[in-house]
């Protein structure tokens, strides 16, 4: 395998899409997947939960400094940006939000793709804001993958679409199309 | 993005010009900071250097930037539950509690303590100590005064802390905000009550070098997301230093998202979000 990690950027409509997907995910996926989305601002707890109830792997909210592992899904925890940094650690930060967004996904996929260079996926599904764009840039410009999930499909197209002009993506995939890509990489 | 050299001239310069030490800062997240400050203020490293030489205000303004210093009224509302329900009232026998906490910033944290010390009844026990590296945000602290908007989200924490019993839900109160601050609609201001930015003592400290600057110990000591930008080894020391000054069985309490990794872990016991000394 020449991946060494996915990331999922998601906002409002994507929640059942990433249900889907990690309700699809081989066991014995052997590469970690970084969830960045946004909540609501009700749903900061539980959520963790209700995504881990049909997902195949472990879902975590990783804490600072927390090493990396193999097959597991991490979700940015609330109200924190999530990076990943070299030596397979996670940073948290409290810094202020980014374009009204903690955790923002662009500084996920920017840390991501600084680690991870051109063994990385980067994923950008539903959403009614432009986070992300500026992330899946740097996945693409770092060597990586840029796959955005199909605007006629999404709920809401404005992330993909914002995506899709800012970086010339790889794939523009509907969310089946998504997980069998995951399945065979 | 910057090499590790141009950031340890960078924390050598800065070392040499003044007190402050980020040798020991977490290495990406420092240069990461870093990078936004040049590119807000338009500037290569070369020219931030010799300014930062020759400039001690742009320097302290640095030092703020670099620093990260974001708090919130109640923030993780369920950490305040804790300290309420499972914390706070072992202290209720005591005369004196002793609480410092320590990375402040401008204080909204001290004040949610201060609030919940009050409706537990044991507001006039305790003394409470609070600093920060930086002065700026701890004379904001001292006046207790906020914007309002920004803090609007945050009357709901105050209301799942205050007001509400998750250990029992028909335990409900409705305790008004304007018992504790006035909020200014028009000037966009919540205000402190006097009686709440009276008790505390807020005092400049740097983690790293000055230690425990009071002449105590402490029940309760809150540092809360300040050492998720520091390294492992600094840390560690921190955490040493927690413990020398607590008492026995005191409570250490960290960010919603921190926790205590190492041989330094064995001289607490971890009791869900919090650390007790042993
Ligand atoms: C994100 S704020 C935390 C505020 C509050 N505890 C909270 O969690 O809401 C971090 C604070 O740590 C302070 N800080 C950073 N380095 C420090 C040091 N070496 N000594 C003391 N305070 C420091 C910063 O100035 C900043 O105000």
């Amino acid at each position: 395998m020449s991946y060494k990690a996915v990331i999922i950027g998601g906002s409002a409509g994507s929640f059942q899409v990433i249900t889907k997907i990690l309700a699809n995910i081989p066991a014995g996926f052997d590469i970690p997947i970084f969830l960045c989305l946004h909540r609501l601002k009700h749903v900061r707890t539980g959520f963790e939960e209700a995504l881990s109830i049909k997902s195949t792997l472990p879902i975590i909210e990783p804490y600072d400094k927390q090493h990396i592992r193999p097959g597991k899904i991490y979700l940015a925890p609330a109200n924190y940006h999530m990076y990943m940094e070299l030596g397979n650690t996670f940073a948290l930060s409290t810094e202020p939000p980014v374009n009204h967004s903690r955790p923002s996904i662009d500084l996920s996929f920017f840390s991501a793709a600084y680690t991870y260079k051109n063994k990385l996926v980067g994923i950008i599904l539903s959403g009614a804001n432009k986070d992300g764009a500026l992330g899946l840039k740097q996945v693409k410009l770092a060597g990586g993958t840029a796959i955005v999930q199909d605007p006629n499909e999404c709920q809401v197209k404005t992330m993909p679409t914002a995506a899709m002009a800012a970086t010339d993506v790889d794939y523009i995939f509907t969310t089946d199309q998504i997980i069998s890509f995951l399945k065979k990489i | 993005m910057l090499s590790k050299e141009e950031i340890s001239l960078f924390i050598n310069v800065v070392k040499k010009v003044s007190t402050y030490d980020f040798s020991d800062y977490s290495e990406r997240s420092f240069a990461r900071r870093i990078d936004k400050i040049l590119s807000d203020n338009k500037m290569e490293m070369s020219a931030l250097i010799t300014k930062v030489k020759s400039n001690p205000e742009f320097l302290e303004r640095v030092v703020k930037d670099i620093t990260v210093n974001t708090t919130e009224l109640f923030r993780d509302p369920a950490t305040w539950q804790a300290l309420r329900f499972r914390v706070l009232n072992k202290f209720e026998n005591q005369s004196v509690i002793n609480i410092w906490h320590a990375g402040c910033s401008t204080g909204q944290e001290v004040y949610s303590m201060l609030i919940l010390l009050n409706e537990m009844g044991l507001f006039e026990k305790a003394n409470v100590f609070a600093t920060d590296l930086n002065s700026d945000v701890l004379s904001i602290a001292k006046k207790g005064e906020y914007k309002y908007r920004f803090n609007i989200d945050y009357l709901d924490n105050f209301d799942k802390v205050i007001n509400e019993n998750p250990f029992n839900y028909e335990d409900q109160v409705s305790v008004a905000y304007s018992k504790y601050f006035q909020i200014d609609q028009t000037r966009d201001l919540l205000k402190m009550n006097d009686f709440l930015v009276n008790k505390p003592l807020f005092r400049k400290q740097d983690l790293i070098n000055d230690g425990n600057i009071f002449y105590t110990k402490f029940d309760l000591i809150l540092c809360r997301n300040v050492l998720i930008y520091f390294n492992h080894e600094l840390q560690t020391r921190i955490f040493e230093m927690f413990h020398q000054n607590l008492f026995a069985k005191g409570y250490l309490v960290l960010g919603a998202h921190e926790s205590m990794l190492g041989p330094v872990a064995s001289k607490y016991v971890r009791k869900g979000l919090f650390y007790v000394k042993k």
